[in-house]
């Protein structure tokens, strides 16, 4: 019987997915931690390398870049799921949804008519100012002002329980491809589950992004053609990009297959000859996508694409400029523009955020450097971000530093407490932190992904969720009620 | 369907390497039971082996001797030789990587796993010991791969190229495996004419071709009759004539195909006109040397034909 001894630890401290603070599973738990009571360690070790062989001749991995070399890793993953209820889920769901609504309408308005900035519910400065803020994008509105049809929203749970959104990605989000592989290789290390559970699928993702790519069509054909357009082998999400190409039936293409012809409409290569594309899903980042209107360096793009796109000839998902949502001073007043766009009440929480550019907020945040997590306005990737709680002095004292210096780079908020799931490290099981990651999809329709990708630090104590700094998985289910 | 320029380059190396790594362990495991089979003092070299490949420069810039284990690690498991199999394995490996798309999805953790494998393998099967098993276990894994193809794959542009890919590599092979056989007799020295039946059996069997020979021929594998054999025998899959003539028919099926077929058309006008009663080195080896430049000419015209980027 495998022990999951950590009941009496601290309880009250962490809200744990799985277990009551009193150590009893949760509802919707209860035939998964039986289960796993059930079995004993060597039984469970049996069914982790069933995992761990099913991910490598699956070829499931991601890229890191260290030591001046690209190193194909296996992805990491827990067999242990983590389940959610569909009740509760589906009131997340609604306040996903209608979040990426209003961050949708907020990109079209910025590019257009402004009326948020001139209504003085957000500071115009902080938006025209940024760096994510692309004038070439000015004056033109893409098919149901839908900028960013694919979101992926990191969501947290603090100790009372609340789901949080902590960000929203809105450039190019990845790891719906590991949320899929993810239920494809529990179905295979734990099936006797799926015969007592009601879980949602996920496998209709690829379809989904089909028809919300499809919407985006300019020319109304049957079968419009789809790309997604790859920075190539060395990029870590390759594995994804090729992936959802293959889901969806869609072109795998780089940069080089495809070309602007003098109709300013957008072809890509094949041995029958040139053939128009209707529909780009772009995984590179818009700086690199154009080098007539961006990075002239840009080997990665296609020149003259942001013409074809302002021209209405291809449609380019997410499209070139949405970044300008996707930054952390922007997130704080996401609230404000829901009741602003939607005239509704904000369904999902946020965290409190300070906003370092303000004088009282970065006081406050001075003061309290300990308490608090700082980080960059806008990078991603667990990069260049400080834990106050967990930092030392001298790292205290360079975000000081940092702050007075580039106040509006930073934002500061309470340290989350991050909730815990059971998870199998070594051969026992213990808590380890983990967020969530649902995907939203936005054309013609708005689409959540019942459940996301969960991120759990392997690390005991840690916080730090990403896979290219010690991260790793989990399957999440989101479980329908039993009747 | 469409297919991508880009992928189509893929696909159609995916197809030579897959074939090269099979072809590779074919012609090593059947020159190592003709060795084995060869009575004592008249000892075959290994350097034929390099030799037919062509790879003698690659090889002496690395290696000193011609010793059985330098030959066989620069065949098997060298990295630096693009035509070990575990280069070709790699590489082939790579190209799947990048075309998954179009492929069967278990195609990509089949061709992974014969990585994984030969990743594991290689070196540790230089050796007599373990040779036979690795290599037999290199061609299963390489004729699943293509076997699977064959039955799930639709026969559109994809399946095409690789298949070019697959025949042409296959019609090189089948020329080199000739070679050998002449190129062990070219050395008087060395020959011994009672040996002739042994080297041509061996040869047949590298190509599985053996027992069809029996069947159709006769029980006694001869050089003149074993060449026409492998050369014209039109039903027979690793004969050069159904190699070129599988490429002519696929080619016809594909856009702008006008310079490609008449490339491969050369080849068969060539083929058509050679005397197999020729069997000696001066005949055959300048014959094939022509043939394989042949090939190289019409890969080189597939390549520019649909993978170089031409904007219209």
């Amino acid at each position: 019987m495998t022990n999951i001894r950590w009941k009496t630890d601290n309880t009250a401290a962490f809200y744990d997915e799985l277990l009551t603070p009193a150590g009893k599973p949760r509802v919707a738990a209860r035939r998964l931690v039986n289960l796993l009571q059930s079995l004993t360690p060597e039984e469970m070790s049996t069914r982790r390398a069933a995992a761990e062989l099913a991910i490598n001749e699956m070829g499931v991995s991601f890229t890191i870049y260290s030591e001046g070399k690209n190193i194909d890793r296996a992805w990491p993953f827990d067999i242990i799921p983590r389940v959610i209820r569909g009740r509760e889920w589906d009131k997340v769901s609604r306040g996903l949804s209608q979040r990426t609504r209003a961050l949708n309408a907020f990109i079209d308005d910025i590019y257009n008519r402004q009326r948020i900035l001139k209504a003085g519910i957000v500071p115009a400065e902080i938006v025209l100012d940024s760096s994510n803020y692309k004038p070439q994008c000015e004056g033109f509105s893409p098919r149901f002002g839908a900028w960013a049809h694919i979101c992926g929203s990191d969501l947290v749970r603090d100790k009372d329980g609340k789901f949080y959104v902590l960000e929203d990605n809105l450039r190019v989000p990845s790891g719906v491809s590991y949320m899929l592989e993810n239920r494809e290789i529990t179905k295979r290390v734990l099936p006797e589950l799926f015969e007592n559970y009601s879980i949602r699928p996920l496998d209709d993702y690829p379809a989904k992004l089909y028809a919300t790519l499809a919407s985006l069509s300019p020319r109304d054909r049957q079968r419009p053609c789809i790309v997604v357009l790859t920075p190539g082998i060395y990029n870590s999400a390759y594995f994804e990009h090729s992936f959802l190409a293959r889901g969806m039936g869609a072109e795998l293409v780089e940069g080089s297959d495809l070309f602007v012809g003098e109709d300013d409409c957008l072809y890509m290569r094949t041995v029958e000859g040139p053939e128009r594309v209707d529909v780009v899903y772009r995984r590179i980042d818009d700086e690199f996508i154009d080098p007539e209107s961006f990075n002239k360096d840009s080997v990665l793009g296609v020149p003259g694409i942001m013409r074809c796109w302002r021209k209405g000839n291809v449609a380019i998902a997410n499209a070139p400029g949405s970044g300008v949502a996707d930054d952390k001073v922007v997130y704080a007043y996401v609230p404000e523009m829901i009741r602003f766009y939607l005239g509704e009440k904000p369904a999902l929480d946020c965290v409190k955020t300070y906003l370092c550019m303000h004088e009282p907020d970065r006081e406050y945040v001075l003061k309290n450097l300990d308490k608090l997590v700082v980080k960059p306005a806008n990078e991603s990737g667990g990069y260049g971000l400080m834990v106050g709680p967990h930092a030392s002095r001298a790292t205290r004292a360079k975000f000081a530093k940092l702050i007075e210096q580039y106040p509006r780079n930073y934002i500061a908020q309470p340290t989350l407490t991050l909730s815990t799931a059971p998870t199998f490290i070594n051969d026992t099981i213990e808590p380890r932190h983990l967020d969530l990651r649902p995907f939203i999809l936005s054309g013609k329709d708005t689409w959540v992904t019942p459940g996301g990708l969960t991120r759990v630090a392997l690390t005991k104590g840690s916080l730090v969720v990403n896979s290219s700094q010690g991260g790793g998985s989990k399957d999440t289910w989101i479980v329908e009620d039993a009747r | 369907m469409r297919l991508l320029s880009r992928v189509a380059d893929r696909l159609y190396w995916t197809g030579r390497y897959m074939e090269r790594a099979e072809g590779i362990a074919r012609l090593t495991q059947a020159y190592t039971h003709l060795v084995m089979d060869i009575p004592q003092g008249s000892e075959l070299g290994w350097d034929i082996l390099i030799k037919i490949l062509d790879a003698g420069p690659a090889f002496e810039s690395r290696y000193k001797v011609y010793s059985e284990q330098n030959v066989l690690y620069f065949l098997i498991a060298d990295e630096k030789n693009p035509g070990s199999i575990f280069q070709s394995v790699t590489a082939a490996r790579s190209n799947v990587r990048t075309t998954r798309d179009v492929l069967p999805q278990e195609v990509w953790e089949q061709v992974n796993e014969l990585y994984l494998y030969t990743q594991e393998f290689a070196e540790k099967s230089v050796g007599r010991r373990n040779r036979h098993r690795f290599l037999d276990r290199i061609q299963a894994r390489c004729q699943a791969i293509s076997g699977h193809n064959m039955s799930t794959m639709c026969r559109d542009n994809a399946y095409r190229f690789m298949l070019l890919g697959q025949l042409l590599e296959r019609a090189d092979m089948t020329t080199r495996i000739i070679d050998v056989g002449a190129g062990t007799l070219l050395d008087s020295e060395r020959h011994n004419v009672s040996m002739d039946p042994l080297i041509w059996g061996a040869l047949l069997q590298g190509l599985s071709a053996m027992s069809t020979y029996r069947r159709q021929v006769g029980p006694l594998p001869e050089a003149a009759q074993v060449v026409n054999f492998l050369f014209n025998e039109a039903t027979l899959p690793r004969s050069l004539k159904f190699c070129l003539n599988g490429m002519r028919t696929e080619l016809g099926q594909l856009k702008n195909h006008t310079a490609a077929v008449r490339h491969v058309e050369r080849a068969r006008r060539r083929l058509a006109r050679f005397d197999t009663k020729a069997t000696d080195w001066d005949a055959l080896h300048p014959f094939i040397d022509r043939i394989q430049i042949d090939l190289n000419n019409l890969s080189d015209c597939i390549s520019e034909s649909w993978f170089l980027p031409t904007e219209r």
